[in-house]
């Protein structure tokens, strides 16, 4: 047998043996998967949420990305120093007023200014109990809950 | 070729392949792998403690607490190291958790030198964050791979609030009585800061400011004229800082029903 050939018999039963790996074991799992025995005292998983669940979802991102998309009927409040934080917390407390659970999103898991925005909320004591989501907007994106998912 | 020959050119074609995946996608991980975030809130993960020796750049301190000033938008932290190893080190990359640091070394030198020393500097923009906030700079050396980083350094910084209210929001619950109640303003500044004017969105709510002490502290009394409904007041107050997100504050007042009256407790 010559090389090309021996060559092409090695790739034809890698890829033989991929992709019965492949079928059998599924793809990869690159989903981000929230385990809640690793939570903090003030995260949650998104999966603790159902849909349909009254909450006010804060979004800490920068205003560019609410806009562009967000969770439908989800509040902006970033720490920008563009922005106005009065007018956040005017507006998070009339929400809060109605609706006494807040979770703050932000762009990933590793992103501080949702803890920030979620203390800020709390030292407004206005009773609301306040979470951080765990995954930020990744889960939120993965799991279809952003304002232009299609089901 | 002979079947040796044709196990010897298989051998080879697959030793490449595996090295060249070994040098794109890194050695496999078989390590521990433990991310921070998942971290409780009692537990540490290795990666947080900095290896020094094995990093090669020993650095006096990898945790810095910085008191801003309240004028300040920029805090700027500078920590020093250097190259105690015997062979030269390179840091090959260095990055910030938040878009709200810069993080840069000095000269834009990366390479060192037994013996020889340099700065990392960290550029923190304050922006509208408040209290006390912990922010971090990874630096990769020599080998390290993209999900190890040889060090973490922390800026823990404090940033003053030069008005405090407390509490910043007022209760009521539903046919409580409707007794007046007080939040009181205190100023944390060295030069005085005098509250201008008190505003409230709700007429259901009056409001009486006192002074206690000029430019120091003060009260505000606030009464609900309804208690039989739940409502919400927000009362913005304006100051005479001269620092502009020191300049209005805002407090609230609630007639609550009892259920969310005692979660808030």
């Amino acid at each position: 047998m010559k090389c090309p050939i021996q060559i092409a018999v090695i790739a034809t039963v890698a890829l033989a043996a991929a992709g019965i790996t492949w079928s059998v074991k599924g793809p990869p799992n690159r989903k981000l998967l929230c385990d809640t025995t690793t939570l903090k005292a003030d995260e949650v998983c998104l999966q603790q949420i159902p849909e349909r669940m009254e909450v006010v979802w804060v979004d800490a991102r920068p205003r560019k990305d609410w806009e562009k998309n967000g969770v439908k009927g989800s509040m902006l409040w970033n720490l920008d120093p563009a922005e106005d934080m009065q007018e956040f917390e005017a507006e998070a407390a009339v929400r809060i007023a109605a609706i006494p659970r807040v979770i703050v999103y932000c762009s990933d898991e590793n992103c501080g200014v949702s803890r920030q925005v979620a203390e800020r909320i709390r030292k407004m004591d206005l009773g609301a109990e306040v979470s951080v989501l765990r995954g930020g907007w990744r889960a939120l994106s993965e799991a279809k809950r952003t304002k232009d998912s299609k089901p | 070729m002979k079947w040796p020959g044709k196990i010897a050119v298989i051998a080879a074609v697959a030793l490449a392949a595996a090295g060249i995946t070994w040098s794109i996608k890194g050695p496999p991980a078989r390590k521990l792998l433990l991310d921070a975030a998942t971290l409780k809130a009692d537990e540490v993960s290795l990666r947080q403690i900095p290896k020094i020796t094995q990093a090669g750049l020993d650095f006096p301190e990898i945790r810095k607490e910085v008191h801003a000033a309240p004028d300040v938008n920029i805090v700027t932290t500078d920590f020093e190291f250097t190259n105690k190893s015997d062979k030269p080190v390179s840091v090959i990359k260095y990055d910030a958790a938040c878009s709200c640091m810069a993080v840069s070394i000095k000269d834009s030198k990366l390479r060192y030198a037994p013996g020889e020393s340099g700065v990392v500097r960290t550029e923190f923009n304050m922006g509208n964050f408040s209290g006390e906030v912990d922010k971090t700079a990874t630096l990769w050396l020599d080998g390290d791979p993209e999900d190890k980083p040889s060090l973490v350094l922390t800026v823990h910084v404090v940033i003053p609030e030069l008005v405090s209210l407390e509490p910043k929001t007022v209760k009521w619950e539903v046919n409580e009585a409707p007794t007046p109640k007080t939040v009181h303003i205190k100023i944390n500044h060295s030069e005085p800061i005098h509250v201008l004017s008190v505003t409230s969105t709700n007429e259901l709510y009056t409001q009486q400011l006192k002074t206690v002490e000029d430019g120091k502290t003060y009260e505000l009394i606030v009464t609900p004229l309804d208690v039989k409904t739940p409502s919400l007041g927000i009362m913005r107050l304006v100051t005479d800082s001269k620092i502009k997100r020191f300049q209005t504050q805002m407090a609230f007042t609630q007639v609550l029903k009892p259920r969310l009256a005692d979660a808030s407790k």
